[in-house]
């Protein structure tokens, strides 16, 4: 296993690099002249070659891409064109917000959506399966937006059961005070995909010979399907979960906008606006190895969750 | 109370967003600024202790500083109170030219002070701003004593020290802190920056160094409701009145208004056009189930102007320019798009009625502005426009229902706007429509802000959608928008017309005073016989408090005034209840 590692490791660099590569060409073809927007509402060019001239997009390309690997390599991105602010700093303090909002939203919507399914394969083909699939449908029809402003209108003003919006310097305040409303709405707004993915899982698993076998030798049902059948759907469910978690790490920019979450989806949209090129550098990346290590993660817990998967 | 956009940071002289901006109203103090209450705007002194007289004709200003104004207390004075001094103004104003700032309101002080532009270009040169070279026109005269000499008279220079940029920082802080002086603002004004969460929270607590002011009542018009309850809720107090601000950036309309319905927040600065119809009723009246509460609205007619901009230039995009010249036909063809433009929609339809037709460039509440100055010039009129275009030869020769130019070649008018945002899209489909009605062809183009302002600075679109606030409240700073020798800088328009230049340059001559009012009408009549734009509106804001909020009153300049508001805690609370 230990090679197996090492050696996807390795694999990683040369996707980092076409990341790398990607970001680079996307940013100098599609996005904005920052000095533009830093050079306020009277400028010469003088002034904007100056700016261009600090912020180093003066220098030909060959040079700013050598830049941006040693950047990648060194960890170090600088500083926020637009704020001044280090960006290693700007990550480290909006990741908090957002995994404070994100990783409850997993966990829970993952266990509710496991359990659910569980019970709707269980039960497939009657009224109550075909009436869950049908409410999973209709939710899923409906944009998030109108859930964020239904759900922030009914439960934060007329009901006034959440505050509205708002974020503190305490954990637990945005814990159990800010976070709750967000992490419902992005619960509930999850959970219909994920029902119904986890349910086709399951019911695959159902429909195998093995499952007959168990059933015949007079194993309970309740054995059936959590040792039995939960245990093989585990594997695509942990493929789902892999593709979800790093999403978890940039979190949900809609819901930091609208309830002022200073996370890092928030921080990423007002970067693009800025044309913040280190703060768009620096998520980037960050986010494409989060995505390889959790990857790796991933096939790594396949043996761990079935032993006879091996790696080659 | 909340902000609708996310601040930068407090660093002075290197922010121009008015969010930031408007806290550093609160954390420094300039030399003069403006009566809380006098409508039109009045310069009053802050550290100065009187407001100068112009000198050498209107190219030297002099100011005395108060002794005994004091900095906030901050590590890098070392325990030591430190004290605000002339030498803090010379190296503040040098700060807007130091390469190495990026100071975004660098032109403010280009081509205006003797010597500071050679002291910049030598620092171009040598990578580094030298701050210990003496600069003729930043004369400090003593510890308490500075003399700006101008290049050139400029009878608004008063007006730029006003802008809550012009202040005083103190070099060792700004030397201490580095690169991260935008967390670190140190002034010498009525709050501190207590707490600061990156698009978060900002918080600002009175600043114990601080002198405190009293509301100066001069200038009150106690026949107006807010100048009277200003006078009687705050006029003998202390001020700053209030211990602790607190402000929340919020982007998202619904949220900020809902904080404010949900009593999260005292002030909602203006309120969302989304939310308007929740706020006041047909008759533009606050509803009474917001009046019955104590909400109190204030109506402001904001100094500032939207406009389309025509590129008047020979080229766009590097090709031949159809809208641009200055030829008969040329003029009628952008007199006559200007009057297929439907403002009155956009008013009624995108603006919800919050809005005030552009007469001319120059929008109310600055000096210059003559509210009997009315003109149909612009107004919409499509078969006006329609027998315009014919009659200098654009009509439709092949039959496909759309006008040619008169040489007979296509013509299809192309528009750029900002792509981030509802409201630009619809006046963009607005602008479509009216070009549709008289004949014709349009295209528009979405592109993001930053792209949008390169274009417009390089001749790279035909039409584009523009807006200006005003830096300071003189019709100047409107007008040298269209000042021929801006072009590539503030005259987007390419416009450069001689006779426009002559009347721009003459103003700058004469101090405000019915002559140079006669000039700006004059300009005004120009912009309007040629149409370099398309005068757009100036928007109105509706701004809400509840009833503890006491000397509630908005500036139309200055963005804060939490200098000068008190909270009534018990009637606060009773309604909490």
């Amino acid at each position: 296993m230990t090679a197996y590692v090492i050696r996807r490791l390795w694999q990683m660099i040369p996707t980092i690099l076409g990341v790398i590569l990607l970001v680079f060409f996307l940013f100098n073809w599609v996005g904005g002249d920052p000095a533009m927007v830093l050079a306020g509402k009277i400028s010469n060019k003088d002034q904007i070659e100056n700016i261009r001239r600090q912020l180093g997009v003066d220098q030909s390309y060959a040079y700013q891409l050598w830049v941006f690997v040693k950047q990648v390599f060194t960890f170090d991105f600088g500083r926020s064109w637009s704020t001044n602010e280090e960006v290693s700093h700007i990550i480290l303090t909006r990741v908090g917000p957002t995994l404070t909002i994100m990783v409850p939203c997993l966990i829970i919507e993952t266990s509710i959506a496991v359990g659910l399914a569980i019970m709707v394969a269980y039960v497939r083909g009657t009224l109550t399966d075909r009436m869950t699939m049908m409410i999973c449908t209709v939710a899923m029809s409906i944009s998030f937006l109108v859930y964020i402003i239904f759900f922030q209108w009914l439960f934060g003003f007329i009901l006034g059961w959440f505050p509205v919006q708002g974020w503190s310097e305490s954990f637990w305040k945005n814990l159990f005070y800010y976070a709750p409303l967000p992490i419902m709405l992005a619960i509930f707004v999850g959970l219909a995909p994920e029902l119904r993915l986890y349910r086709s899982f399951i019911l695959d698993e159902i429909n195998q010979d093995y499952v007959r076998t168990a059933r015949a030798k007079g194993v309970s049902e309740r054995k059936v399907m959590m040792k039995h059948v939960l245990r093989n759907a585990l594997i695509p469910i942990l493929t789902n979960l892999g593709i979800l978690l790093p999403g978890v790490f940039v979190g949900s920019f809609l819901l930091e906008v609208f309830f002022s979450i200073p996370g890092l989806g928030r921080e990423i949209i007002t970067a693009v606006n800025r044309s913040d090129f280190p703060v768009i550098k620096a998520v980037t990346v960050y986010l494409a190895i989060l995505t390889m290590i959790i990857n790796l993660g991933v096939d790594v817990l396949y043996k761990v969750v079935d032993p006879r998967v091996s790696f080659k | 109370m909340s902000f609708r956009a996310i601040e930068t940071g407090f660093d002075p002289q290197r922010i121009d967003d008015r969010y930031s901006v408007g806290v550093c109203e609160n954390l420094f103090e300039g030399l003069v600024t403006y009566d809380y209450l006098a409508r039109p705007v009045k310069l009053v002194p802050l550290v100065a202790e009187a407001i100068p007289q112009p000198e050498e004709g209107g190219t030297r200003y002099t100011f005395r500083i108060k002794p005994g104004v004091l900095f906030a207390d901050d590590p890098a004075f070392k325990g030591q109170k430190r004290e605000l001094t002339a030498g803090d103004f010379e190296y503040s104003i040098k700060r807007f030219r130091d390469p190495k700032n990026r100071s975004p309101y660098g032109w403010l002080f280009e081509n205006k002070i003797v010597g500071l532009d050679e002291l910049a270009e030598r620092a171009k040169k040598a990578g580094a701003f030298d701050y210990e070279a003496k600069v003729e026109g930043l004369e400090v005269r003593d510890r308490y004593t500075i003399s700006f000499k101008l290049k050139g008279p400029d009878y608004n220079f008063l007006y730029v020290l006003a802008m809550p940029n012009v202040v005083p920082v103190a070099r060792e802080v700004i030397e201490m802190y580095g690169a991260d002086t935008h967390a670190h603002p140190v002034g010498t004004g009525p709050f501190i920056l207590k707490e600061w969460v990156r698009a978060s929270k900002i918080v600002l607590e009175r600043n114990p160094n601080h002198r405190g002011y009293e509301l100066d009542t001069r200038y009150a018009d106690m026949s107006d409701e807010w100048d009277r309850r200003a006078v009687e809720s705050i006029g003998r107090k202390r001020l700053p009145a209030l211990d602790r601000v607190e402000i929340y950036p919020i982007e998202s309309e619904q949220p900020r208004f809902l904080a404010f319905m949900n009593r999260e927040h005292d002030i909602l600065d203006e309120t969302p056009f989304a939310f308007l119809q929740q706020v006041l009723g047909p008759d533009g009246k606050l509803l009474p189930r917001l009046a019955k509460q104590g909400i109190r609205v204030f109506r402001e007619e904001q100094p500032e102007i939207t406009y389309i901009t025509f590129n008047t230039g020979p080229k766009a995009e590097g090709r031949d320019n159809p809208v641009g010249g200055y030829t008969p036909d040329r003029v009628a063809l952008r007199r006559a798009m200007a009057m297929s433009y439907d403002v009155d929609s956009e008013i009624e339809i995108i603006r919800k009625g919050q809005a005030l037709a552009a007469q001319t460039p120059v929008p109310p509440g600055v000096v210059g502005y003559d509210p009997t100055f009315h003109t149909d010039a612009q107004a919409h009129d499509v078969p006006r426009a329609k027998a315009l275009l014919d009659m200098f030869g654009y009509v439709d020769r092949n039959g496909d229902g759309w006008r040619e130019q008169p040489d007979g070649s296509p013509l299809t008018v192309e528009l750029k706007y900002q792509a981030n945002g509802e409201e630009y899209r619809q006046l963009a489909e607005l602008w479509v429509k009216g070009l549709a009605d008289i004949g014709i062809r349009s295209d528009s183009q979405a592109v993001i802000f930053s792209d949008l302002l390169k274009d417009k600075k390089v001749s790279n679109y035909m039409v584009a959608q523009s807006a200006w606030i005003a830096d300071y409240p003189d019709a100047q700073n409107f007008l040298q928008l269209l000042y021929g020798p801006n072009t590539g800088e503030s005259n987007e328009a390419e416009f450069r017309l001689p006779e426009y230049d002559r009347l721009y340059e003459k103003s700058l001559t004469f101090p405000d005073g019915p002559e140079r009012n006669r000039i700006y009408r004059e300009m005004d009549r120009l912009v309007l016989a040629y149409a370099p734009w398309r005068l757009g509106v100036h928007r109105i804001y509706n701004h809400l408090q509840y009833p503890w909020v006491l000397g509630y009153k908005k500036h139309p300049i200055l963005y804060t005034n939490f200098k000068w508001l008190d909270i009534d805690v018990a009637a606060q609370k009773a309604a909490m209840k």
